[in-house]
């Protein structure tokens, strides 16, 4: 049968049996908007909270006179204030795109701004993995080049273990702990962005193939 | 107490709810769901309202937002059932003067679209509301050649899922 039959019968259906009344639809304007854009923002500042927590405790740590003993005091006070200035920048970036998004976009821009929402708070995670490991790596060096700095950091008497194998473990547990816990972050940050975002990005993956070149 | 806005907006709002009830009805399989979408499309309105300044017409402004809403927005209810429910649809459109062959095809026509992608059932739907191109391609962001290729397209699948 051809459409156009169909569309006749489009076109004479009935309007909707449940009619909202204007009371109705004022009420509905009060309640809480449940769009993912509002998801987004809700989980990206928890991020950013959580970071700064995780920062803040790490400093605070009974380490940091481990640290004092081995000259590193500076090299994390500095890290410190140089995240939160980093903290500041994201949360500048993140709150000046999340504002941009508008459902009066057409739905390609609108879908864009959104991915782009998500992708600031995906760039912060990376970039503090990055810093991490990278953070990770330099202590290592700088503990490396002090005398007896490993015994001094993991608190042992240096006559307890044949050192070599202390070295051996040592960065051994360190590796496999860095693995773990990136491991860990990427399953949480799948279930939290994947899911979330599982329909918004097939979408946009099949508008971008609309408009693509036949 | 309401202001002259948000009296504006309830009667432009309640007068043309017909189009935000057919976009629920094309994205969402029960009652529930549809309900939900409703309300955020109704939030998602109200919230741009003091920006639309009436430059288009109300209707043509809310076919894109509805749509934005349903195709974005909205994040499908954890109670999502895959079945689409015929019954639904043609409980509702039951009236006296209907003519039975019309109620069959377009509950026939619904849950084919039902079945179709998220951006063919927005494609179909623009079609179906006599939406010219030049329409259909503002409200979804592409050029207006690609809007009627890919229509054809579209509505080619329609037909095949109409008549296997």
């Amino acid at each position: 049968m051809d459409l156009s039959h169909y569309k006749k019968a489009w076109e004479n259906q009935p309007e909707e049996k449940n009619k909202v009344s204007a009371l109705e639809i004022y009420k509905m304007t009060q309640a809480k908007s449940t769009s993912i854009v509002k998801w987004i923002l809700i989980i990206g500042l928890l991020e950013f909270v959580f970071w700064t927590i995780i920062n803040h405790f790490v400093s605070e740590l009974d380490y940091n006179k481990v640290y004092a003993k081995l000259d590193l005091t500076y090299f994390f006070e500095y890290s410190y204030y140089l995240g939160y200035i980093i903290v500041v920048i994201f949360l500048y970036f993140f709150y000046r795109n999340y504002t941009s998004v508008s459902t009066t976009d057409n739905t390609k821009t609108l879908m864009r701004k959104i991915i782009k929402v998500r992708r600031t708070v995906k760039f912060y995670v990376y970039f503090n993995i990055s810093i991490s490991i990278l953070a990770m790596i330099i202590l290592n060096i700088l503990i490396a080049n002090t005398p007896n700095g490993i015994e001094t950091l993991l608190r042992v008497d240096q006559s307890s273990i044949d050192s070599s194998d202390m070295i051996t473990i040592y960065i051994a547990s360190q590796v496999i702990g860095a693995i773990i816990m990136i491991l860990i972050l990427l399953l949480f940050y799948y279930l939290l962005y994947g899911l979330l975002l599982k329909k918004l990005n097939k979408n946009y993956k099949d508008l971008t193939k609309l408009d693509e070149a036949n | 107490m309401q202001t002259e806005l948000e009296k504006n907006f309830l009667l432009d709002f309640e007068a043309n709810q017909n189009i935000a009830h057919k976009v629920c009805r094309l994205y969402t399989p029960n009652q529930d769901a549809h309900n939900d979408l409703f309300q955020e499309i109704a939030i998602q309105l109200w919230k741009n309202y003091a920006k639309f300044r009436g430059d288009s017409k109300f209707s043509t402004w809310m076919y894109r937002v509805a749509l934005n809403t349903a195709i974005s927005l909205y994040r499908k209810s954890t109670r999502t059932i895959k079945t689409q429910d015929i019954s639904d649809v043609s409980f509702k459109i039951q009236s006296s003067e209907y003519d039975n062959t019309e109620e069959l095809q377009l509950a026939a026509l619904y849950n084919a679209i039902r079945s179709m992608n998220d951006i063919d059932k927005a494609l179909i739907f623009l079609y179906l509301e006599d939406k010219p191109y030049k329409e259909i391609a503002e409200t979804l962001g592409i050029t207006e050649v690609n809007a009627r290729v890919k229509m054809n397209r579209a509505k080619d699948k329609l037909k095949k899922i109409l008549n296997p």
